[in-house]
């Protein structure tokens, strides 16, 4: 029978679930799309964490780091094409470098992610594929760590950024109505970084409501506004439109109810998180059930947040929703350990010791 | 420091066919079509040929080609005559199959949309009562005004997900002796329009590349059930609605953009009836003088009824007060016609349109002097033959 697990990402989720499963004694495949491990963070060139700004590549330094392990076969640029059988004994086709093979594998941790909302899409009026100074949180990233931010479409520093929340999350005609967590911590952080970076750049942040989880309050939400002098808007942003070489924004100041016009330089849209098309795919697959909105369903919530509809297939970081690093691999931990107990306890089971 | 001027371009290459799995709103027709199977209704298919256009959530919507049914509007006709004419001259001018009927009922949305009066059985019945026309008829309909457009589809809402409204509208059919029938498709004739482009393009007499337009959206068309209008990545990057702008680029004009693009013309309904200076100041200061400001075009087309007139007509009250206005307004199908070579006063009939249009003529190339004396013309040969109207073969079609 089978000892081994099948490690579907090559994440935060993934790296740390791969990890934790040799650190108490299985055995991991781990399976990357990509030629590099790291996932989004590395893929989108994350610069600083939040929120205390340590760097991602040192954090996803740390976590590749774990993955170098006799008992954890790691294969880059490596998908899932095929699979069959059940807890105890899957069979699932690995597509790579070398072709198709063939493995079998105990259990599965799907540890795909999500990809960032294109705000390109439908009710969005925000000219991301129009306007070059429109720019996403990821772009924005890129550019800070690159210490180097300026209006993509003329190489200037910028005089006023504005930052608008809730791109793709939170929006009922979109069908998007849950909110992905971690955007408000991020814009705050970046807007502290560019304020930082350029002194004389006046940064807003135009939100529905700020939503700063747990010690991110204190941490990002108040220095960004006590000690860096980020202006917080609560407003509804509906439109950019081009105007004089610049930026108007127009929409509703929410609190002092009236209409809002304003040019801007650069506009960063905080985009949500969606399923990658990684996860889409790996469920299609697996035949593990998906939420609404397209994540990997968790039929045993609260008490139970990496079972997912199939048994022996757990799901690890934000896979299953938005999710913040912290957290991601904290699941992935609990992953580790539903996964291998999953597999020894069905070899208990298959030696007749139940 | 390089200006990377390939920004938009790597944003496009780079972009992920990532949208979702299923569109965020039901796709009504699946449950008209649900309903015909129950026996509830019977449903009108678009006759063939039909062009499959795109909407906002990537669905296919079918605009039939030829045996079209035309749902007249009443503001066109008793306002702005050379709307609805060329839209029969651009039909004829392709040589297809149409109907014009004469038993056509107002929509009464206007009513309903100022809040007026009417209720939800008499809307419904009067929308019912027009499509069980048109399905007698063998032609399938097609709605000039973006406001009967816009409220058919929202009666179509109404009536698919109320059993007890389709009860009590179907035993008013009854009594009026019309067949109990939903259209497959609800096609407003801008989508018919937008579709035929390519062919009206064909048979361009007149270079526009040197107009400049803007456009008004019309708000009935694309703020109301709104997964229906029809989109196109190609336009304003699929964030905007893409019938009239589209079919400016294809005859070859330059879309201009304008940061008000999303407002209401200002008709507003309720405001032309009750608040006619809010709808004046609204066309002229918040419309007109900023395209004015900001693209300096040398014609508005939109596509609905309201919208020429509003914007047309409003205009005359801003210029006493010395306002950055005079931008002639028309229709996409008036604009077209124009760009094949019909006659701008027997067909595009713009001696009703209200703003100076004129240099608009010159600038396209039309000898409107000569026109002008060609349709005065028409008018002695009317007296003499003691006639009350052209026909189409006055009018080359």
């Amino acid at each position: 029978m089978p000892d081994s697990i099948l490690v579907i990402g090559g994440g935060p989720a993934g790296l740390e679930a791969a990890r934790a499963i040799a650190s108490i004694g299985g055995k991991a495949i781990l399976v990357e799309r990509r030629d590099v491990l790291g996932g989004t963070p590395d893929e989108s060139n994350y610069a600083a964490l939040t929120p205390r700004m340590g760097s991602a590549q040192d954090a996803l330094d740390v976590l590749r780091a774990g993955v170098v392990d006799p008992a954890i076969d790691v294969r880059v640029s490596t998908t899932l094409t095929a699979s069959s059988g059940s807890l105890g004994d899957f069979a699932v086709t690995l597509s790579g470098p070398a072709g198709e093979t063939t493995e079998h594998v105990g259990s599965i941790i799907v540890a795909t992610g999500f990809q960032h909302f294109d705000p390109g899409r439908e009710t969005q009026m925000y000219g991301y594929y129009e306007h070059a100074d429109v720019i996403t949180l990821p772009d924005a990233e890129k550019m800070l760590k690159e210490h180097h931010f300026v209006r993509p479409s003329n190489g200037e520093i910028p005089r006023n950024v504005a930052f608008i929340q809730c791109v793709g999350s939170r929006d009922r005609r979109l069908g998007n109505e849950y909110c992905s967590k971690v955007c408000c911590g991020v814009a705050s952080k970046e807007a502290i970084e560019i304020r930082r970076m350029l002194p004389d750049t006046k940064v807003y942040i135009f939100y529905i409501d700020m939503r700063m989880y747990g010690f991110w309050e204190n941490e990002i939400y108040w220095p960004a506004q006590e000690e860096h002098n980020v202006t917080y808007i609560r407003g509804i942003v509906t439109e950019i439109v081009g105007k004089d070489g610049r930026l108007l924004m127009k929409g509703e100041d929410t609190t002092m109810g009236r209409p809002l016009e304003v040019l801007m330089d650069v506009i960063v849209l905080s985009v949500g998180m969606e399923p990658s098309r990684g996860t889409r795919d790996v469920a299609g697959i697996l035949g593990i059930d998906q939420n609404k909105y397209g994540f990997i369903a968790l039929p045993g919530e609260p008490m139970d947040v990496v079972s997912t509809s199939v048994p022996g297939i757990f799901v690890a970081g934000a896979a299953a929703g938005p999710k913040d690093l912290e957290d991601t691999v904290g699941m992935a931990g609990a992953a580790a350990a539903h996964a291998v107990g999953a597999i020894r306890g069905s070899l208990r089971a298959g030696a007749g010791v139940g | 420091m390089p200006i990377p001027l390939t920004v938009l371009e790597d944003r496009r290459e780079a972009r992920d066919e990532r949208g979702p799995t299923t569109p965020p709103t039901e796709d009504v027709r699946e449950k008209v079509f649900e309903l015909e199977a129950k026996g509830e209704w019977l449903v009108h298919r678009v006759p063939e040929p039909w062009i499959g256009v795109t909407t906002k959530y990537g669905r296919t919507k079918k605009i039939p080609v030829a045996r079209t049914w035309h749902h007249k509007s009443c503001g066109q006709c008793g306002h702005i005559p050379g709307y609805s004419t060329s839209i029969f001259w651009l039909i004829r001018k392709l040589g297809l199959d149409y109907n014009d009927p004469k038993d056509q009922t107002s929509c009464t949305a206007w009513n309903y949309y100022a809040s007026a009066t009417s209720n939800q059985g008499a809307q419904a019945a009067v929308a019912m009562r027009n499509f069980g026309a048109a399905y007698e008829s063998g032609y399938f309909p097609m709605i000039h005004c973006g406001t009967s457009y816009g409220h058919y589809k929202e009666v179509r809402e109404e009536l698919v997900h109320s059993a007890k409204l389709r009860d009590e509208v179907r035993r008013i059919c009854d009594k009026l002796g019309k067949p109990f029938v939903m259209p497959e498709e609800i096609v407003h004739y801008s989508e018919w329009v937008y579709a035929m482009r390519g062919e009206f393009a064909k048979k361009q007499v007149l270079d526009l590349s040197n107009i400049d337009v803007t456009v008004h959206p019309a708000c009935h068309y694309h703020k109301l059930v709104v997964e229906d209008a029809i989109y196109d990545p190609d336009v304003y990057g699929g964030q905007r609605t893409a019938v009239v702008s589209a079919v400016v680029t294809a005859l070859g004009a330059n879309v201009k953009d304008y940061s008000t693009w999303f407002d209401c013309c200002g008709f507003g309904f309720r405001h032309i009836l009750v608040q006619r200076d809010f709808t004046r100041s609204f066309a002229t200061l918040r419309k007109i003088e900023v395209m004015q400001e900001e693209a300096n075009p040398d014609v508005v087309l939109t596509h609905d009824t309201g919208c020429v007139t509003t914007l047309d007509q409003s205009q005359f009250a801003a210029r006493a007060h010395n306002r950055k206005v005079g931008v002639p307004v028309m229709s996409e199908a008036q604009f077209a016609a124009l760009a094949m070579g019909a006659h701008p006063y027997r067909v595009a009939q713009l001696h009703w349109h209200n703003t100076e249009y004129r240099p608009l003529l010159e600038k396209m190339g039309i000898d409107w002097k000569e026109r002008w004396r060609e349709f005065e013309d028409d008018l002695e040969r009317l007296k003499l033959d003691n006639k009350a109207y052209m026909t189409w073969e006055d009018a080359d079609a």
